[in-house]
């Protein structure tokens, strides 16, 4: 009944089971009088077939952390200072231009979260999907069909033969986001970034977008990087999930361990801040003040000003990361010492 | 309690389509189409509804920012849906609101006194040492700091600037505050701020509240009953705990099943396919036939894309506009059998 797709090759083993190993990633833009550390020190993993979360909110620097791993800083001045990005053996920080255009959209594709502006409005349809495979693999128009078929039909996109030639503004809202998806699964990339593909959405129109995701995240067994802010839709697509505050990795694990036993403050309080249905809270917990400013950070743990749990040391050092039960870990001096 | 602040009857606002031959326009956008719903002193009322549903067209029109195409809007008993002069001021004066967006519904070039203070200004001439002391009043009351007055909107966060917009709000006494979406554009930490501000102000002041929202957690959160709006019609109107312990229209029930649960063992419900239903063309019948999986498991019964399903109410006042009410709720194995 649903339509399958095809990875184009089999998924290399080569590289072991780490598709993306991004280690001490700082990303910084610099300002009049100082520098805003919009990525301060991020490590995390991608395992193969796995869909990892980036969860923060404005301003965490999940966004910046995403476009540092591909090399496409939207200021001019950002620049990645220093780290490592491991992509299938190859470092992408220090590769060449001509590499990151292979990697761009064959290996690496990316959904964003407008589909109106990632879709080019004088375009058909048709001719937007077959592009990347036209690139990549040097198709022609009429080689490339079969495979836009393959994968509008896999987006649900319905009577895809027909619609090829359309244009953006013809399809819905929803339609277009899985045009946009269906645009980067072309090649069968291994790894695919979502940058909040599902905010713009409609709720009911995001629940189809997410089982599709999942469903042809399992078809493929490519990897995806799921950037929210939406602790549910973490929790109904990720397998694990990194939680990121003021451009830096406080806490990460398995989603299960994150959702049930968070660790960190911020987890905490961000989880029982947001209203849930069922649970009828008289009083929401609130966070008191606001995330700090990136271009002004304090030299300990930025999430002090804010804490419940905070001491001495937490104004004066970021916390090491304390392994937890399972495989994932958290920065923090009050939980850490326990 | 049971004194209604707001009664509103069958609200209808159509705009006609431009462009056609000779500007003869090309349609009709049934925007909001046939709402009635009534408000009691001193609760919140929710309105849910997905993009496109006409509830930011329904709270406008109750703002009497446009005036309806037909139907009624009684305000403290008072029919207010033509009123002019004295009454539509009064009026104006009763009702305030507080949008989405802190960023474009301040404007950057006052300062917050003369943000807050302006209502006053203007409705009750307030000279200007009493002035100074109410809006300084009305900032600590949401939260802010007195001292706040003579800083521009700019240098606040987005928290803040929603703290200056309430404060605005409140600065008139009113009755009635129609929210719409007040927290949608804040971060997730400072929604509950703001959340429990209201809830905070509206027990103190027994103010009403009518809330616009696309966040059913929010919603159930927040109020007292709750309308679910689709292509410009309620399709179900109940009592809060009633509408998300017994979801009765099929629509509410995939909304509800549409939501992320924060945990993790507990999956996405029965999903709808289909797009929201275009307001410009709505389906004919029942607006929600086309994606209806109550009607594909009865075997696509004719009415439902032929008759446009009354709002039938029960003894606990729940409203629901279905061919087959609370089938939906009923075992989902029955079949069950239309209405005698």
């Amino acid at each position: 009944m649903t339509p399958q797709l095809r990875a184009l090759e089999p998924t290399a083993e080569a590289g072991g089971n780490v598709l993306l190993r991004v280690t001490d990633l700082y990303t910084q833009i610099p300002i009049r009088g100082g520098v805003v550390k919009a990525v301060d020190g991020v490590s995390f993993d991608v395992r193969r077939g796995e869909i990892v979360g980036l969860v923060g909110e404005s301003g965490s620097g999940k966004t910046m952390t995403c476009l540092s791993i591909i090399r496409l800083l939207p200021v001019a001045a950002a620049r990645t200072v220093s780290g490592e990005v491991w992509f299938n053996g190859t470092e992408l920080l220090g590769a060449s231009d001509k590499v990151m255009r292979d990697v761009r959209g064959r290996h690496i594709a990316m959904v964003m979260q407008d589909a109106l502006t990632a879709l080019n409005p004088v375009l058909t349809v048709g001719e937007q999907v077959s592009e990347p495979l036209r690139h990549h693999f040097g198709w022609s128009r009429t080689e490339a069909r079969e495979r836009v078929l393959e994968v509008l039909r896999a987006v649900r996109i319905p009577r895809p033969a027909e619609r090829l030639d359309e244009y953006p503004h013809q399809f819905s809202g929803g339609m277009r986001q899985r045009i946009v998806a269906a645009m980067g699964l072309g090649p069968s990339p291994e790894l695919m970034l979502a940058d909040e593909p599902t905010t713009a959405l409609d709720v009911t129109i995001q629940a189809q977008f997410l089982t599709l995701v999942k469903d042809l995240q399992a078809q493929t067994q490519m990897s995806v990087l799921w950037i929210t802010h939406d602790l549910g839709v973490v929790a109904q697509t990720c397998d694990s999930v990194n939680v990121m505050y003021a451009g830096r990795i406080v806490e990460s694990g398995s989603v299960r361990r994150i959702l049930k036993q968070p660790l960190h403050p911020y987890t905490r309080a961000l989880l029982e801040s947001v209203p849930a249905i069922g649970a009828k809270r008289q009083k929401l917990y609130q966070i008191a003040g606001q995330p700090p400013d990136l271009a002004n950070l304090p030299p300990g743990c930025p999430f002090y000003d804010r804490c419940p749990l905070r001491m001495e040391i937490c104004r004066e050092q970021f916390p090491p990361a304390t392994p937890d039960r399972d495989g994932g870990r958290v920065h923090c001096w009050a939980v850490g010492g326990k | 309690m049971s004194e209604p602040v707001l009664e509103v009857r069958n609200l209808v606002k159509y705009y006609p389509l431009a462009g056609g031959p000779f500007g003869t326009g090309t349609g009709i956008v049934h925007a909001v189409d046939g709402v009635s719903f009534r408000l009691d002193h001193g609760t919140t009322m929710a309105v849910v509804g997905e993009s496109g549903s006409g509830k930011t067209t329904m709270a406008k029109v109750i703002l009497l920012l446009e005036r309806p195409t037909s139907g009624s809007i009684r305000f403290q008993g008072e029919e207010i849906t033509d009123a002019h002069g004295a009454l539509l001021r009064e009026y104006k004066r009763s009702v305030q609101a507080v949008f989405q967006d802190p960023y474009s519904s301040l404007s950057p070039r006052m300062r917050v006194r003369d943000i807050v203070g302006e209502p006053l200004q203007v409705h009750e001439r307030l000279g200007r040492a009493a002035l100074r002391t109410r809006v300084g009043e009305l900032l600590e009351q949401v939260g802010l700091n007195p001292a706040a007055a003579s800083a521009y909107p700019h240098q606040f966060s987005g928290g803040q600037r929603q703290r200056i917009a309430i404060a605005r709000a409140l600065s008139l006494n009113p009755k009635l505050i129609v929210l719409d979406e007040p927290v949608s554009a804040l971060d997730v930490s400072i929604r509950a701020q703001i959340l429990n501000l209201l809830v905070d102000l509206q027990r103190d002041r027994a103010l009403s509240y009518l809330l616009i929202s696309h966040d059913l957690a929010i919603v159930e959160h927040m109020s007292h009953s709750v309308g679910v709006m689709y292509a410009g019609q309620l399709v179900e109107l109940a009592p809060a705990e009633r509408l998300y312990a017994e979801p009765q229209h099929p629509y509410t029930e995939a909304l509800l099943a549409a939501v992320p649960s924060i945990d993790p063992d507990l999956p996405l419900g029965q999903i709808v396919g289909g797009d929201v239903a275009n307001p410009a063309d709505p389906p004919s019948g029942c607006r929600f036939h086309p994606r209806c999986p109550l009607r594909a498991e009865l075997g696509n019964p004719e009415i439902c894309s032929e008759e446009d399903p009354a709002a039938q109410v029960d003894a606990a006042s729940h409203n629901v506009a279905c061919h087959f009410r609370g089938a939906a709720a009923k075992s989902r194995a029955q079949a069950a059998s239309p209405p005698a």
